[in-house]
């Protein structure tokens, strides 16, 4: 099953860009990218550096996929 | 502080290395070394070198803080130096059993040698290709 995120979404509304995060969190753009877009799924250690940084509950930044609306 | 004079330490030892590697594969090679040929070998990780740290003092001036490897990378060069151990271990194995095939009996060090080096070559740009995707 496949772990989708709100990353990119939470980032904008933040008005936070990807360098700046990618500074903040010790990461590399593309990395950033990469985790935006799904095609790499961050580690624990950084999910839950990434959940400190936005200030968000986990269920509100990571998923299952066809499990969103639960 | 101390990581930085590591580094330091490193890259001057490694300069060192290089100069005088040179001159030892020169005196092995039986060529004489004259002034214009010293220049050369002490000049050009010299040069190397002065590219690459301002390279890297350009790099560190456009893109601030930013790690230049992370947890991802590290993960991409497992998986490249995985795929390369198989392509090696098997392209190798898979030359040596065409070219017995073909008639050839023996292997000249030499060609080997420059076999390796490409190889080596190769391996190293695709090295800077995974890190960097």
């Amino acid at each position: 099953m496949k772990v989708v995120n709100h990353i990119r979404e939470i980032r904008l509304k933040n008005g936070i860009t990807q360098v700046k995060m990618a500074q903040d969190l010790k990461i590399t753009r593309q990395t950033v990218n990469a985790i935006e877009k799904n095609k790499y799924n961050p580690s624990l250690e950084l999910a839950l550096k990434l959940i400190r940084y936005f200030n968000v509950p986990i269920e509100e930044m990571f998923y299952l996929e066809g499990y969103e609306e639960e | 502080m101390k990581k930085k004079r590591l580094e330091r330490l490193t890259m001057g030892i490694i300069l060192i290395g290089m100069i005088i590697g040179g001159f030892i594969g020169l005196s092995i090679a039986g060529v004489t070394i004259n002034f214009s040929i010293a220049a050369a070998i002490i000049g050009a990780p010299l040069i190397g070198f002065f590219i690459s740290y301002s390279l890297s003092k350009w790099r560190k001036k456009r893109m601030g803080t930013i790690p230049e490897a992370d947890e991802r990378t590290a993960l991409m060069l497992k998986r490249y130096f995985l795929g390369v151990l198989y392509f090696v271990l098997f392209g190798s194995g898979a030359a040596l059993l065409v070219l017995y095939a073909m008639g050839i009996q023996t292997i000249e060090t030499g060609m080997l040698i420059v076999c390796m080096m490409i190889l080596y070559l190769v391996i190293g740009i695709g090295t800077l290709i995974a890190a960097k995707l």
